[in-house]
C-alpha cells in the first residue's frame, strides 16, 4: 500500500487556501491564536516576574511602571500570571479537542459507513449522553467526587463527542452513497481504507470547523469549572482561576480579573470566527 | 418580436462567458438553442428574463416585448415583465416546485384574477391532467412527468406571450419526453404563444423547431429552420455534433466524436471560435472573427468557407460487434428485490457470455440500476441466484475472502455520474495505483499505462478529478475499472450525462476495449441509439420485469412487446 499513501487529509485544499487572500477577521483570529499559543508556550520565559513570587507587602495594587496590570491580593503581578496562565487556559481545551475529534470521526465513520447495529446502538448511547445535562456531571465528577483537571478533560471530551459524532455520522452516509464511494467498494477495498482515506478527506472541512468549536466550547467550559473553584488546585496560574480569585479585588486592581476575562472572550471569538471562515475556505476549495 | 437579443455580452469574474449573441423570437414561433455544456445557453436564457447568478454582468440589449432590460431595468419592471410576459421553465421536476405547497397552488399563484376551483382545473386540461383531483396533490405524490406538466401549467398560469423553456425533457424518461416535448408544441400552437426551448438535444430540437440556433463557446454559430440544419448543416461545428449523434437505425463503423474541448469564450474573442477543433481551418478563421452571414432559405453561418461541410460518416457501412464466446459468464436466474411494498425486481433472468456487451434498457424504477448493484454487490436480492464464472454470489457475506476477492476481479463498473464517480481528494494517479494494488500481481499496471488505455496522457496522474472534463473524468473512472482486469465490467448509464461529442468518444473507447481486451459489458442505459451502437444483444426492463430480449437489431427494428414499441415511437 506504500505506492498509494499519498493521500493528503485535504486533498491539496490546504495549498489551494494559501493562493487564495484570506480575508481580515481570519488574518486578525489567526494572529491572535497564534500570540496566545506562542505565550503558552513561552509564557513562563517572557515574562517580568515569576508569577508566582508574593509580594505581600505591597498586596493587590493599580497598573504602575513595575507591574504594568498591576498586582493581585498577595502582590503577584498579574501581566506574568496572564502570561503564564495561558499555557494551562489554552492546553486543557486543545487537550479536550483532541479527545473529542478522535472519538467523534472515529465513531461517527462507523457508524455512518457500517449501518445497522452498529450505528443503532451506537446512536442510543449517543441519544443517553445527548440528554445528559453537562454543567451538573462535571460538578459533580470533579468537585463533589474531587477529580482533578484531567477528569474535567475527560468528562468534557465525552460530552462534546455525541454531537460531533451525529455530524460526522450524516456527512459519511451521503458521502458513502456517492459514485466513488461505491467505486472503491466494488474494488474490495478494506473498511478502513474506505473511511479514512476516502470518506475522511471529503468531510474534513466540517471536521475541522467542528473541533474549533470544541475548542472554544471545552476553553469556556474549563474557565468556568475553575471559577467555580473545581478542577486546577488554587493558586496556578489560569485565566479562569485569576477570575475567580481576583473578583474581590474589583475595587483594588479591577485589572486583575477584567484582563483575564477578556483573554478567555477573545480567545473564545478568534476561534469561533477562524472555524467558520475556514470551513467556508476549505468547503469551497473542495 | 416578443424576444430581441442583440450583441448580449455577459462576463464574469473570470472573463467573457457569452460574446456577442443575437436571437429573436417572434410570437407564434418556436425558437431553438442548441449547444453543449458551457456553451453559455442557459445564461443566454436566464440574463432573458433577468436572472443572472451573482457575480455576472450582462450588457448589450435584449428586449422583452419592446421593453429594455439590460442595465436599466430595475427589480420592479422585471417583476412586471415576469409571469405575465415572459415566462421559465426549468429542468428539475425534483426540485421546480416547492413541497410544501399543492400543485394547484402553484397555478393559483400567478393567475390573473380570481384563481376559481374550475379555472385550476382548466388549466390543468390544457396540459394534458384531467383528473382535476391533481390539483390538490403535493409535488411528492406525482410523478415526474406529471410534475413538468404542473411546472408547465403554473409556467403559463400568467398567460405569457414568450415562454422559455430551459431543457424542460431532459431529466425525464424518453416516453415522458416524447409526450412532454409533444405536449409543448401543442400547446404553443393553441396560445399562439413565442417558445425559446433550450436544449442540449439536437434531435430534438431539429425535429420541433422552427428555427434553431446554434451556440458554441458563448456565441451563435449557425441559424436556420431546424430541418434544413439537419440535412445541411452550414457550419463544421454543426456537422460535428450530427456526426458524433449515435443513430438508432444502424450500428456505426465509427463514432467520430468532435477532437479537443471547447475553449472558454475569452481566450477566442478574435478568432473563430471552432477554429482549433476544425478540420477545414485555415488562417483566414484565424484571422479575425467571422460574423454570421446570410446564406439565402433564413439560413447564416459564421463560417468563413463558402463550401457545405459533407456528413459523409452516415452513410458507411454498419459496424460489427464482438459476439463473445457463448460460455456464459453471468447467470442471473429468478432475480427479487423489494424495497417495503415496492418491488424493484420481480424475477430477472438473463445472461452475459464472455465477451459479449448485452444493453440493458429501460426507464427509471425499472429496476436496471438494483440489478447491477446487485450483481456488484452492493445490495443483497431477495429471492432468485446470480452466478458469475460458475460461482455463486447471491450473497458477498456468504462468501470466503479469497472468493471475495476473485469476485473484485471479475466484476467492475463505472458509475453515471462524473462528478461524484472519483474521489475529489485524491489525484489520478492515486485513485488509479489503489485500484491496481487489487489487481493479480501479474497484471498489475502502472498508472500511467492505465491512463494511456483510455486515451489521456500519462501526465494527467498528478490531477486532480476537479481539473478534468465530465469526459476525462469517465475515462479516469473506466481505467480504475480497468485495472484489475475484470472479466464483466457494468456500466451504468456512463455516457448519459455527457454532450454528444463526448459521448461519441467514450462509447468509441468502450467498444474498442470490448474488442481488444475482450471484456464482457453489461452496459445500462436509457438510450436507444447508443444501446445500437455498443450491444449486440438488448434486453428491455419494465417495472421490474424483463419484458422483452434478444439480438439489439431484431428488438430495435421489430419490438416485440407494447413497451418496446412505445420506446422506439418516442426517438424524436
Amino acid at each position: 500500500m506504500t505506492a498509494v499513501s499519498g493521500t493528503p487529509l485535504f486533498g491539496g485544499r490546504v495549498a489551494r487556501l494559501r493562493r487564495t487572500r484570506p480575508g481580515f477577521l481570519t488574518v486578525v483570529s489567526a494572529a491572535v491564536l497564534a500570540l496566545m499559543a506562542l505565550a503558552a508556550i513561552g509564557g513562563t520565559w517572557i515574562a517580568p516576574y515569576d508569577p508566582a513570587a508574593q509580594d505581600v507587602a505591597l498586596g493587590a495594587s493599580m497598573p504602575s511602571w513595575a507591574h504594568w496590570a498591576g498586582t493581585d491580593d498577595l502582590g503577584r503581578d498579574v501581566l506574568s500570571r496572564c502570561l503564564a496562565g495561558a499555557r494551562s487556559a489554552l492546553l486543557w481545551p486543545v487537550i479536550v479537542t483532541l479527545c473529542t475529534c478522535a472519538m467523534s470521526t472515529t465513531l461517527g465513520l462507523l457508524a455512518g459507513y457500517r449501518r445497522g447495529w452498529v450505528d443503532a446502538i451506537m446512536m442510543r448511547v449517543v441519544d443517553l449522553l445527548i440528554a445528559l445535562p453537562g454543567m451538573l456531571v462535571l460538578i459533580v465528577l470533579v468537585g463533589v467526587l474531587g477529580g482533578g483537571i484531567g477528569w474535567a478533560v475527560l468528562a468534557l471530551a465525552v460530552l462534546f463527542t455525541p454531537g460531533d459524532i451525529r455530524v460526522v455520522r450524516s456527512l459519511t452516509m451521503a458521502q458513502r452513497e456517492l459514485a466513488y464511494a461505491e467505486a472503491a467498494r466494488t474494488l474490495g477495498l478494506r473498511p478502513t481504507r474506505i473511511m479514512f482515506r476516502h470518506l475522511l478527506p471529503n468531510i474534513a472541512p466540517t471536521v475541522v470547523a467542528g473541533a474549533l468549536l470544541s475548542f472554544v466550547a471545552g476553553l469556556v467550559a474549563l474557565s468556568g469549572l475553575s471559577f467555580l473553584g473545581i478542577g486546577l488546585p488554587a493558586g496556578t496560574p489560569d485565566w479562569g482561576l485569576m477570575i475567580e480569585e481576583n473578583r474581590t479585588l474589583l475595587d483594588l486592581n479591577p485589572w486583575a480579573s477584567v484582563i483575564p476575562a477578556a483573554l478567555v472572550t477573545i480567545a473564545a471569538t478568534a476561534a469561533t470566527l477562524l472555524g467558520d471562515r475556514l470551513f467556508e475556505r476549505l468547503s469551497d476549495a473542495a | 418580436m416578443l424576444l430581441e437579443i442583440n450583441g448580449l455580452t455577459i462576463a464574469g469574474p473570470a472573463g467573457t462567458i457569452v460574446d456577442g449573441v443575437g436571437l429573436t423570437v417572434a410570437a407564434g414561433e418556436m425558437a431553438g438553442l442548441v449547444g453543449e455544456s458551457g456553451s453559455g445557453k442557459s445564461l443566454t436564457a436566464r440574463a432573458a428574463i433577468g436572472l443572472l447568478p451573482k457575480g455576472l454582468r450582462a450588457s448589450g440589449s435584449i428586449r422583452v416585448g419592446g421593453v429594455e432590460i439590460v442595465g436599466t431595468a430595475g427589480e420592479r419592471v422585471l417583476r412586471g415583465l415576469r409571469g405575465r410576459r415572459v415566462s421559465l421553465l426549468m429542468q428539475d421536476p425534483f426540485s421546480m416546485l416547492n413541497p410544501l405547497r399543492t400543485a394547484g397552488a402553484h397555478i393559483a399563484e400567478t393567475m390573473p384574477g380570481r384563481a376559481t376551483r374550475e379555472e385550476v382545473a382548466r388549466r390543468l386540461a390544457e396540459v394534458g391532467i384531467d383528473d382535476p383531483s391533481v390539483a390538490g396533490r403535493y409535488p411528492f405524490q406525482l410523478s415526474g412527468g406529471m410534475r413538468q406538466r404542473v411546472a408547465l401549467a403554473a409556467a403559463l398560469a400568467g398567460d405569457p406571450e414568450l415562454l422559455i423553456a430551459d431543457e424542460p425533457t431532459t431529466a425525464l424518461d424518453a416516453t415522458t419526453q416524447h409526450e412532454i416535448l409533444a405536449l409543448l408544441a401543442r400547446v404553443q400552437a393553441d396560445r399562439g404563444m413565442g417558445v425559446l426551448l433550450i436544449t442540449h438535444d439536437l434531435r430534438v430540437a431539429f425535429a420541433i423547431c422552427d428555427r434553431v440556433s446554434v451556440m458554441y463557446a458563448g456565441r451563435v454559430l449557425e441559424q436556420g429552420p431546424g430541418t434544413s440544419l439537419a440535412q445541411a448543416p452550414a457550419h463544421p461545428y454543426t456537422a460535428g455534433l450530427l456526426r458524433a449523434l449515435p443513430s438508432v437505425e444502424y450500428t456505426l463503423e465509427h463514432l467520430t466524436g468532435i477532437p479537443g474541448s471547447v475553449p472558454p469564450a475569452a481566450q477566442v474573442a478574435s478568432e473563430c471560435a471552432f477554429a482549433a477543433r476544425c478540420d477545414h481551418a485555415t488562417t483566414r478563421c484565424r484571422a479575425s472573427r467571422p460574423p454570421l452571414r446570410e446564406i439565402g432559405d433564413g439560413r447564416l453561418t459564421a463560417c468563413v468557407h463558402d463550401t457545405l461541410p459533407r456528413l459523409t460518416a452516415r452513410d458507411v457501412a454498419t459496424g460489427t460487434l464482438p459476439t463473445g464466446s457463448g460460455e456464459p459468464l453471468l447467470v442471473v436466474d429468478d432475480l427479487v428485490k423489494r424495497y417495503g411494498t415496492h418491488t424493484a425486481l420481480g424475477g430477472v433472468s438473463l445472461q452475459v457470455a464472455a465477451g459479449e456487451t448485452v444493453g440493458l434498457v429501460g426507464e427509471s424504477g425499472s429496476g436496471k440500476t438494483t440489478l447491477a448493484r446487485s450483481v456488484l454487490g452492493l445490495v443483497t436480492p431477495d429471492q432468485g441466484r446470480i452466478e458469475l464464472d460458475g460461482l455463486d454470489i447471491t450473497r458477498r457475506r456468504a462468501l470466503t475472502r479469497q472468493e471475495r476477492a476473485r469476485v473484485h476481479r471479475l466484476v467492475q463498473c463505472v458509475f453515471q455520474d462524473p462528478s461524484t464517480s472519483l474521489n475529489p481528494a485524491m489525484t489520478v494517479g492515486a485513485t488509479l495505483a489503489e485500484a491496481a494494488t487489487r489487481a493479480e500481481p501479474a497484471d498489475r499496471l502502472a498508472p500511467g499505462d492505465l491512463l494511456e488505455l483510455v486515451g489521456l496522457p500519462p501526465g494527467y496522474a498528478t490531477r486532480r478529478p476537479k481539473g478534468l472534463s465530465g469526459g476525462q473524468r469517465q475515462r479516469v473512472a473506466i481505467a480504475r475499472a480497468l485495472a484489475v482486469r475484470p472479466s464483466l465490467l457494468i456500466c451504468d448509464e456512463p455516457v448519459a450525462s455527457l454532450d454528444v461529442s463526448v459521448q461519441a468518444h467514450v462509447l468509441e473507447l468502450l467498444r474498442g476495449l470490448g474488442r481488444e481486451l475482450g471484456t464482457a459489458m453489461l452496459f445500462i442505459t436509457h438510450d436507444l441509439a447508443v444501446v445500437r451502437q455498443i450491444a449486440v444483444r438488448t434486453v428491455v426492463l419494465f417495472k421490474g420485469r424483463v419484458v422483452e430480449q434478444g439480438d439489439t437489431a431484431t428488438v430495435l427494428d421489430a419490438p416485440a412487446h407494447d413497451y418496446t414499441r412505445r420506446l422506439v415511437a418516442a426517438i424524436p
